[in-house]
């Protein structure tokens, strides 16, 4: 039972942070129908602009927990607007100027972009894998067999928020009607008076952003990153995506964790040799079963 | 002023001409070196290449190596991909003035090289590939100059059994050609000694979680965790070995032996670790004294593989004033002709499969934040 409870934690921590990114994937989907292929590098950007930051402001390990909650606010705020006005520049370069072509035309450019972005992180950054400091006290709480660290509970804690906030602001809020509406039909959203592309940029910056959220907690977590890690990454975060219907903001977060613990629970029962196929196995059978994905139904109608 | 752009470029083409015609009146001879240059293995990739800079550029300083000749290094990177290696072998054997190749590093990029470089007839001195199999292929053109992973799992067990006292061992692999090598050879030995192996498992490349199987080993409690593979995924299984409270310490072979693998697993996670690395302690040798100081002023830290790639790019220069003419045979019956060949790491000679009888194993221990020699076994 311990093993369980200690593979449940494994796969949750891994998956909340596929949450993360599947919520860019799947906003940017909802609101222009764009299989958004750079937004895996977009999140492994962020976990280097965390990277930067923590070199830049000289942050080591700090002596006590405030002060590391006040470092990781700061380094969560700066990566987010950073990779926020990224997503919208890519938006605007790559995406925008062919908005009303095939979508064909768009989904190359994004893999263009994903290119370009793997590229200069790698021209600036080296090609080696690069170690982030921990900045955190290393705290562990134990109980009998079962072993969580802070880190763990900060990416819990902090995804939950943000995933809450976010439901929020889409659910209950001016901005979030805009956006579904938009989302529903971009000519009728302009015809009730909304700014369409100011709506479709702050998709991009929101998407963005939570995307950066997952990198930074990604290089604290783990400790290394490389310019190739927002490759499987991300297709990780579309699999959740597309697993829990694309376009449905809820659906990407339990898509997110059910991923995270079919490759835990996969990987800890079955076989770690296979781990990166569980994910996959459980998409392939989940759209077998139902082709819109978990939460899918909206998507079907418009589609 | 006007130009007529019909005579500039009549101009173009003749200075084209001119410049061509130089290239060919000065004789050049060429030593390849390949290995991963970018990339994830680019840290150790590029301590390969500036060995066998450094022995090129001291040989030219030295005078000619062949009357009449310049002595060039061809740098192609193989980025620890098998498909790159083989096409930089393929560009080497398709450049005639190239006489031998030092290379690669990675045994997954060595092996498929090594039949493109038999059948160009060029000789090759791999600096630090340890697979044994690749020497058992029957290719005359194949040379290596490091202890092979059937000599450094067999060390390795040894000392985990006899020095550490583990009698039970998980032991993890990268799945590739050196990790699944020197896991097997591990096994074997330890097993054979009285040991117990608890369980055997790879895990992929690149992969960033390994909480799932690390949890399942804490659950048999080893005395020590094996890995065969590199220092990118070693020093994630040992933070989160760490993290997830296992004791025992991770013992690995000369692919984790890197100083990024503290900075990356923290200096407190990696404290305890042990790397069998072939060969020894470089700055250890007396012999080696004057490379370690010609390295360090000119490319920093002399890194893991420096010293391998800077004998063999020497034995290959050795094997090419020897041979006396610029002829690719030649290099390789000097080279296979049972001579010794000195060098920092002690006297080279080849043995009917092309590796070195010069095989030395140390155990290196991660001590206050460094690698620290424990002794040669």
């Amino acid at each position: 039972m311990e093993l369980f409870f200690q593979q449940l934690i494994n796969g949750l921590t891994i998956g909340t942070i596929y949450a993360l990114i599947a919520l860019g994937y799947t906003m940017v989907y909802g609101i222009i129908q764009l299989i958004n292929f750079a937004h895996g590098e977009v999140f492994m950007v962020g976990a280097y602009i965390g990277l930067t930051v923590i070199m830049f402001l000289g942050f080591t390990a700090a002596a006590n927990l405030p002060l590391a909650l006040l470092y990781l606010a700061l380094i969560l705020l700066i990566s987010m607007i950073v990779c926020g006005l990224l997503g919208i520049l890519i938006d605007q370069i790559a995406y925008r100027p062919i908005r009303n072509s095939p979508r064909l035309v768009a989904l190359i450019s994004a893999i263009g972009v994903s290119f370009v972005l793997q590229n200069v992180v790698m021209l600036i950054y080296g090609p080696q894998d690069k170690g982030l400091p921990q900045i955190f006290p290393d705290i562990k709480f134990i109980f009998g067999e079962v072993t969580i660290t802070l880190m763990q509970i900060l990416i819990f804690a902090v995804s939950l928020v943000l995933m809450v906030l976010l439901h929020f602001l889409v659910q209950n809020t001016q901005i979030g009607r805009a956006m579904r509406a938009t989302a529903q039909d971009h000519k009728m959203a302009r015809l009730v008076g909304i700014n369409v592309n100011g709506i479709i940029s702050l998709t991009f910056f929101i998407g963005s952003s939570m995307a950066a959220v997952g990198g930074v907690l990604f290089g604290l977590y783990y400790h290394t990153i490389n310019f190739h890690d927002g490759y499987l990454a991300g297709l990780k975060a579309f699999t959740a995506a597309v697993l829990g219907g694309i376009g449905n903001i809820p659906g990407a977060m339990v898509g997110g964790i059910l991923i995270g613990l079919a490759e835990g629970f996969g990987a800890g029962y079955i076989s770690s040799e296979w781990k990166n196929v569980f994910a996959f196995v459980i998409l392939v059978v989940i759209l077998l079963l139902k082709p819109t994905g978990l939460f899918g139904e909206r998507i079907s109608d418009r589609a | 002023m006007h130009v007529d752009p019909r005579k500039m470029s009549w101009l173009g083409i003749l200075f084209v001409v001119f410049v061509a015609g130089c290239g060919q009146q000065e004789p050049v001879i060429k030593i390849g070196v390949s290995g991963p240059f970018t990339g994830d293995q680019a840290n150790v990739g590029l301590t390969v290449l500036r060995g066998a800079k450094l022995a090129v550029n001291q040989a030219n300083l030295n005078g000619e190596v062949l009357p009449g000749y310049k002595l060039e290094l061809v740098p192609i990177d193989d980025q620890h991909n098998p498909t790159q290696a083989v096409s930089a072998a393929k560009k080497f054997i398709s450049d005639p003035q190239i006489l031998g190749v030092v290379g690669h590093l990675n045994s997954s990029c060595t092996k498929p090289a090594s039949q493109i470089y038999y059948n160009g007839r060029l000789a090759q001195i791999t600096p630090a590939s340890t697979n044994p199999d690749i020497s058992k292929q029957g290719y005359d053109t194949f040379f290596r100059i490091c202890a092979t992973d059937d000599l450094q799992g067999p060390k390795a067990a040894q000392f985990a059994f006899n020095e550490l006292a583990a009698r039970k061992v998980f032991i993890i692999d990268d799945k590739t050609t050196y990790g699944k090598g020197i896991t097997d050879e591990f096994k074997k030995a330890f097993a054979a000694m009285g040991g117990q192996v608890l369980g055997h498992q790879g895990i992929t490349q690149g992969d960033k979680d390994f909480t799932p199987l690390l949890t399942n080993v804490r659950t048999l409690s080893p005395d020590l965790i094996f890995y065969g593979g590199l220092y990118p995924e070693a020093s994630l299984i040992i933070k989160q070995a760490k993290d997830l409270n296992i004791k025992a310490p991770v013992m690995g072979g000369d692919g984790i032996y890197d100083v990024t693998l503290i900075n990356l697993s923290t200096p407190q996670a990696a404290e305890g670790t042990y790397a069998t690395m072939i060969g020894t302690d470089i700055r250890s040798l007396p012999q080696a004294q004057e490379f370690v100081k010609a390295y360090e002023s000119e490319f920093g830290d002399i890194g893991s593989y420096s010293a391998y790639s800077y004998d063999a790019a020497n034995i290959l220069i050795q094997a090419i004033k020897m041979a006396q003419i610029p002829d690719r045979e030649k290099v390789i019956s000097v080279l296979r002709g049972g001579g010794t060949f000195p060098g920092i790491l002690g006297q080279t000679k080849f043995d009917e499969n092309g590796d070195t009888e010069n095989e030395i194993v140390s155990v290196f221990r991660v001590r206050d934040g460094k690698w620290e020699h424990v002794r040669t076994v």
